[in-house]
């Protein structure tokens, strides 16, 4: 028993020490971080950095809150921005060891979420849209009339992607509120127009990047990735911003407040955000990164793609899901259970 | 048909509802494994028979770190619970039947019992304030809660091959100078060996399968296979997945055939 004791405490204290100068622990979420970029980065640094997966913000979030779990960096999203620097899990950022802060695009500086970016850098960013065949229907694809109040062409033919938030955000913009209302009139407007149009989708599900492909759907809410992956299979499939309002979504670095490799985590974000190497960052998960000049690394096909540029005449439409009121949240659950009846 | 004895195999529809108990639980792995060897990347579409996946996930270092993980982490939890389980096991049997035994049984069978996200959220507070106090992490705060969950899995075939041998054997031992140590070391262990065996490869597998107190516990770079999966739900799980459960599941069978023959009545 003596030799066992002695033995877990010797494990115990083993890798404990390890927090020696140069590696890092980035915690984010799983099959999002381009190898290529760690390895990148371990050149020319010699810092090595140890990711760990993570599969919802909840997740992440819990165990931060607990205490003691050795990361220095966590990729949340937007939404979850805010939660993790008022809790104080977070660091606001000394921003002159971050020279490449400038790099940030205009648009992505000033976010609600965080003004000036001074607790969080961008790491990836998307929007909810619609993928629609023109084959199939010629009309305005930029619009959300498209799924609630569905062409003839398309009836029975058009899939919607089963996001709560994004689906009754999308339908709350159209019917002329914003995300998270509270407003019970543009609810209801939104609750009805979902029911009424719900008999004309095909169906309410994931994975519209095959099926579209195929051309087994003809159209389909669906996010900008997924659709440009379309577009290049089905050259006549195209990505509509709705003009009524749209979902967007982004994820974002930020410094954890018991950091152990400061330094460190300081050098890799001034890493990101160099051009050449944000473009690592998107053309392994395949979304847009929020610094200015990556286009110019990214693979061809990614940089010029309507998809993953927003043209300039939709950007205003696009926002951020706000951490929403629970009263907001409550009313959003029941439209939504109704919609799954 | 002079003597008709009960048999629950004889009553209507017994094969049918066996065939259709079967078919339930093999047939999600079975499409598991099949579509491992797809050659598409989306699940519903099948493309072409291939190995791709299997060598892919081979060469993934992620993959790699994460087994190798896995794998220290179920010896070690193995070994642990084991050694703690035959102590319980023999403390519980090897005596007369004594007041509160049912009570040590429920208590030694708690992880059975209480549901295990609530263990895993337990150990992440407690570890969490332990971790941020000494500042010590490492893989042991990981081994030790896997010990603790597997020692059920362990103890139990133990005790039932305990409670199988004849005590009366130990007293031969005794009445034959033996001493403590001595008949526990060349009587009761060697009779016992089965047990500890079959009780060591389930809590093994316990281990290697556990993916919520796992989730809840790793500290920074402590991905299990389990756990890397989980992570890749978010972006498009690829039949690489499905080629790694694959491998964990013949990990699994092997166990759990070898515990099989283990634990068999030789008549």
């Amino acid at each position: 028993m003596q030799r066992l004791l002695t033995a877990t405490a010797l494990l115990l204290a083993s890798t404990g020490l390890a927090s020696a100068e140069g590696v890092l622990q980035l915690y984010n979420w799983g099959n999002y971080t381009s190898p290529e970029l760690l390895e990148k980065f371990e050149k020319e640094t010699g810092i090595k950095v140890t990711v760990t997966d993570y599969d919802s913000n909840d997740t992440a979030l819990a165990k931060i809150e607990a205490g003691g779990h050795g990361f220095d960096l966590v990729v949340p999203s937007a939404n979850y921005v805010q939660i993790f620097s008022e809790k104080g899990l977070t660091v606001p950022l000394d921003l002159s060891k971050l020279p490449n802060h400038a790099n940030i695009a205009p648009e992505w500086k000033d976010v609600v979420w965080d003004p000036g970016r001074t607790n969080s850098v961008p790491w990836q960013w998307g929007s909810v849209g619609i993928a629609v065949d023109t084959e199939v229907y010629k009309g305005d694809v930029n619009t959300s009339a498209v799924w609630l109040e569905v062409p003839d062409e398309l009836k029975g033919k058009i899939n919607v992607v089963p996001e709560m938030n994004d689906i009754v955000s999308l339908a709350t913009m159209y019917y002329g509120g914003q995300p998270c209302s509270e407003d019970l009139e543009v609810l209801k407007k939104a609750r009805d127009g979902l029911l009424a149009a719900k008999p004309n989708w095909i169906s309410m599900d994931y994975g519209a990047t095959e099926k579209m492909s195929n051309g087994d759907w003809a159209a389909s809410v669906n996010w900008n990735g997924s659709s440009m992956r379309i577009r290049e299979a089905k050259g006549s499939v195209v990505y509509g911003y709705p003009k009524e309002g749209y979902t967007l979504w982004m994820d974002s670095v930020m410094l954890l407040k018991d950091a152990q490799n400061v330094e460190e985590a300081y050098k890799f974000l001034d890493f990101i955000m160099a051009p050449e190497n944000a473009a690592l960052i998107s053309n392994f998960a395949k979304y847009a990164n929020g610094i200015a000049g990556s286009e110019a690394f990214m693979d061809p096909a990614m940089a010029t793609a309507p998809e993953v540029v927003i043209p300039e005449e939709f950007k205003a439409a696009g926002v951020f899901m706000p951490v929403c009121s629970e009263k907001s949240r409550e009313y959003m659950t029941a439209i939504w259970t109704e919609l799954q009846k | 048909m002079a003597e008709r004895r009960f048999s629950a195999t004889r009553l209507p529809g017994f094969a049918t509802i066996a065939m259709l108990a079967f078919l339930a639980l093999y047939i999600p792995i079975l499409t598991l494994v099949v579509y491992s060897f797809n050659s598409e990347v989306t699940m519903g579409n099948w493309g072409t028979a291939t190995l791709d996946w299997y060598a892919k996930a081979w060469a993934n270092a992620d993959v790699k770190d994460a087994t190798l993980r896995s794998l220290t982490i179920a010896g070690f939890a193995a070994v642990i619970s084991t050694a703690l389980a035959t102590m319980a096991a023999l403390g519980t049997t090897r005596r007369r039947a004594f007041k509160g035994q049912t009570f040590i049984y429920v208590m030694i069978n708690q992880p059975l019992m209480v549901p295990e996200i609530v263990t895993a959220v337990a150990l992440m507070i407690l570890f969490g304030l332990i971790k941020t106090v000494t500042g010590v992490h490492g893989l042991g705060y990981l081994i030790l809660a896997h010990a603790a969950f597997c020692i059920p899995f362990a103890y139990l075939p133990i005790r039932a091959r305990l409670e199988g041998m004849d005590l009366t054997l130990e007293t031969a031992a005794a009445d034959l100078y033996a001493s403590h140590w001595h008949t526990f070391r060349r009587v009761t262990l060697p009779i016992l060996m089965p047990g500890v065996i079959a009780g060591a490869m389930l809590a093994f597998v316990v281990s290697l399968d556990d993916v919520v107190i796992t989730e809840f516990v790793k500290s920074a770079g402590q991905d299990t296979l389990p756990t890397y999966m989980l992570g890749q739900m978010r972006r498009q799980l690829t039949p690489e997945i499905n080629a790694i459960s694959t491998g964990l599941l013949l990990v699994t069978i092997a166990m759990l055939t070898a515990f099989f023959l283990l634990t068999r009545k030789k008549d």
